[in-house]
């Protein structure tokens, strides 16, 4: 540590060690829950954390596998988990990007260029995204059941109607890279310029090399928002072997029958791919990129 | 390489009022101009305006004898030097140079040889796989005066290229470009700064632009020429005390007597100062400004012919000369630089020597008299 500190603060840096020790504890226990609910035969939501009797079979059910219980009857897998979760992913990555592409031609457009009723645009996207997509449920499920009647791979019960659904939520990452588009000095495009470059190599070989974080930080947000949604996906979604994962994994808790320990493993499983992703991204999720272009 | 021409080209961003107005002047093949101003008087946006990054609103740009008003940057063949070196962070020095040359389709051998071959000549080889980010600010700056130099371009453009510089590393880096320019590049070369040092020492031909409300009413050139030219003749008030350094000294005065060769004058306090300088339309009693350079005047005896004399408020010793500062007309003092062994002492009365043959004149207007003993 640079800094010299007094002794009375060591106390202080102590107290504040142990209470986000605690605080991660209380993070870290749902999470540790599921692990134990999943791990333990049968489907009760309550017991201890660390399980009496160990079992996976909500595992194998979770992963499309059957298994044999005590009395020697097959169980077969009640859902088709793995597929649900190839959906979540496959809407999600076209959502991503789609919406990554639309956002960063639009926050250029509003970073860079001068035009009419910039301002009031910028605000109106702003103001929209204020509002949850739930309170235009219904307009969204008519829009595309009447899309449907027209072009059926694009009608209700279609993947890309769903992650159409879902781009339109660009508004507030078209603010997050313009943000950044701001932060980079325009005098690096201008260099570009002189050296050569068209606008559109500029923006390429210039502008968004630099601004790779704040788009890997526009995927991951965009990816993230497509695997936990629930509402519009529950509209337009219903045939079960389209279903994501998200509305899904609500089959499993019916009111007679709530199959706390198939839920659980579903859910770890479903944490898996996410947790990929920010593995793979978080080394480009370092901003920084830009120091040391102009004097600093 | 390739001359360029500004026909009364004029800038206006709110089409008001001009930013740049009503410039007029010729850059020979090969010729190194530097546009000096005082800040904001628009010698940037000049710059940009031949870079291709300003649009002319009214007038003229040839570089080459062609017209280039309409062209983009990239096909004016110009290759500039940004303040704040503007280089790209994600790459590499060597990328960073190569930059154009790739976008301009040349092979890679070629790029990486007149890379190398640049980064020889700026020695800065071993700097070449490192990003911007790990360089101090004078390597930055040879990187990017690299990066011009590599596309070979017909017209340099600098835009205060050394102002981010220690003081040390200015002088080092001022002195480089000036060899560089004589001994390698030999294209037109077009440099803006504020700093007339370097506005001396490096052009062969000074443009000095007006600032604020002089811009509207005389366009914004002040004067063109070389930069002894500006420093023996300006030919105006805001010229003379724009170049040198301390500030010439100005004098309110009378004239009191005309003759062919020389103009009489009486300052508000009543010495009798001499300039040889041509009357002109010049009448007795009419107002005017004696000019003085501090290093033209000298120590001189009270009462004799052409000196004055002032109250001396503060004196600062240089070691290599002493500077007296002495009550001005105006809150600014004047400034007179003596010999290092002068034992001038601050509150006493100094009696200064102004020698007719270094005087300036300025009439009413501001405007010079031509002098005659230059």
């Amino acid at each position: 540590m640079p800094v010299v500190l007094k002794k009375s603060s060591r106390w202080r840096v102590l107290a504040a060690h142990i209470g986000l020790i605690i605080f991660i504890g209380l993070t870290l226990f749902p999470f540790l829950m599921i692990i134990s609910i999943s791990l333990r035969p049968g489907n009760f939501a309550g017991g201890s954390l660390i399980p009496h009797s160990f079992s996976l079979e909500h595992w194998k059910l979770a992963l499309g596998m059957s298994y044999a219980d005590t009395d020697g009857n097959m169980v077969h897998p009640p859902f088709p988990v793995l597929l649900w979760i190839w959906n979540s992913i496959k809407v999600s990555l076209i959502s991503a990007t789609v919406s990554l592409v639309l956002s960063i031609t639009s926050a250029y457009a509003f970073a860079r260029m001068r035009f009419r009723g910039k301002g009031t645009l910028l605000n109106g996207l702003l103001l929209l995204q204020m509002f949850p997509s739930v309170l235009a449920l219904v307009a969204i499920y008519a829009l595309f059941d009447r899309i449907g009647d027209y072009v059926p791979w694009l009608g209700v019960d279609s993947h890309w109607s769903l992650a159409l659904a879902y781009t339109g939520g660009v508004a507030q990452h078209i603010w997050l890279i313009k943000g950044y588009f701001d932060s980079v000095p325009y005098e690096l495009e201008e260099a570009a310029r002189v050296d050569g470059a068209t606008p559109f190599q500029a923006f390429v070989y210039v502008l968004l090399p630099m601004a790779l974080p704040i788009l890997v930080v526009v995927f991951v947000l965009a990816f993230l928002g497509g695997m936990i949604e629930y509402p519009v996906a529950s509209v337009l979604l219903h045939d079960e072997q389209k279903l994501t994962l998200a509305i899904g994994s609500r089959l499993f808790l019916f009111n007679q029958r709530y199959l706390w320990g198939d839920f659980a493993a579903t859910a770890i499983l479903a944490g898996i791919p996410l947790t990929l992703i920010f593995m793979i991204t978080q080394r480009w999720l370092v901003s920084g990129l830009t120091a040391g272009s102009v004097k600093g | 390489m390739a001359s360029v021409s500004l026909i009364n080209v004029c800038k206006s961003f709110d089409n008001v009022s001009n930013t740049v107005n009503n410039v007029s002047l010729e850059i020979a093949d090969g010729e190194f101009c530097v546009f000096v101003g005082p800040s904001g008087c628009g010698k940037s946006t000049l710059l940009r305006m031949i870079a291709g990054l300003e649009t002319i609103t009214t007038g003229e740009l040839r570089i080459g004898g062609k017209r280039v008003n309409d062209l983009a940057p990239s096909e004016r063949d110009v290759a500039m030097v940004f303040q704040n070196y503007a280089l790209y962070p994600h790459l590499s020095v060597a990328k960073n140079m190569g930059f154009g040359l790739r976008l301009a389709g040349v092979a890679k051998e070629e790029i990486s040889k007149r890379v190398n071959g640049i980064a020889g000549m700026l020695q800065i080889e071993r700097l070449l796989e490192r990003k911007p980010k790990a360089l101090s600010g004078g390597q930055r700056q040879r990187v990017a005066i690299g990066r011009a130099l590599v596309r070979e371009p017909e017209v340099f453009l600098f835009d205060e290229p050394l102002s981010n510089l220690d003081a040390a590393l200015r002088t080092q880096t001022r002195v480089e470009i000036a060899k560089l320019h004589r001994e390698y590049a030999r294209a037109s070369t077009i440099y803006v700064t504020h700093d007339q040092v370097e506005a001396m020492t490096l052009a062969d031909k000074i443009v000095l632009l007006h600032s604020g409300a002089e811009v509207e009413t005389f366009g914004s050139v002040a004067q063109i020429g070389a930069p002894i030219e500006l420093y023996e003749r300006p030919n105006s008030l805001f010229v003379a005390g724009f170049l040198g350094s301390p500030k010439m000294n100005f004098l309110a005065a009378t004239v009191t007597a005309i003759a062919p060769d020389h103009v009489d004058v009486r300052t508000t306090d009543g010495h009798a100062l001499t300039a040889l300088v041509a009357p002109d339309a010049l009448k007795v009693g009419d107002r005017v400004q004696f000019g003085i350079r501090p290093e033209h005047i000298e120590a001189g005896t009270a009462g004799a012919a052409h000196v004055f004399t002032r109250e001396v408020q503060w004196v600062e010793r240089l070691g290599e000369s002493t500077y007296a500062y002495l009550r001005g007309d105006t809150h600014a003092p004047l400034i007179a630089r003596l010999s290092a062994s002068s034992q001038v002492q601050t509150g006493e009365q100094l009696a200064l020597y102004a020698p007719p043959a270094k005087a300036h004149l300025f009439d009413s207007n501001g405007r010079a008299l031509e002098r005659l003993a230059v």
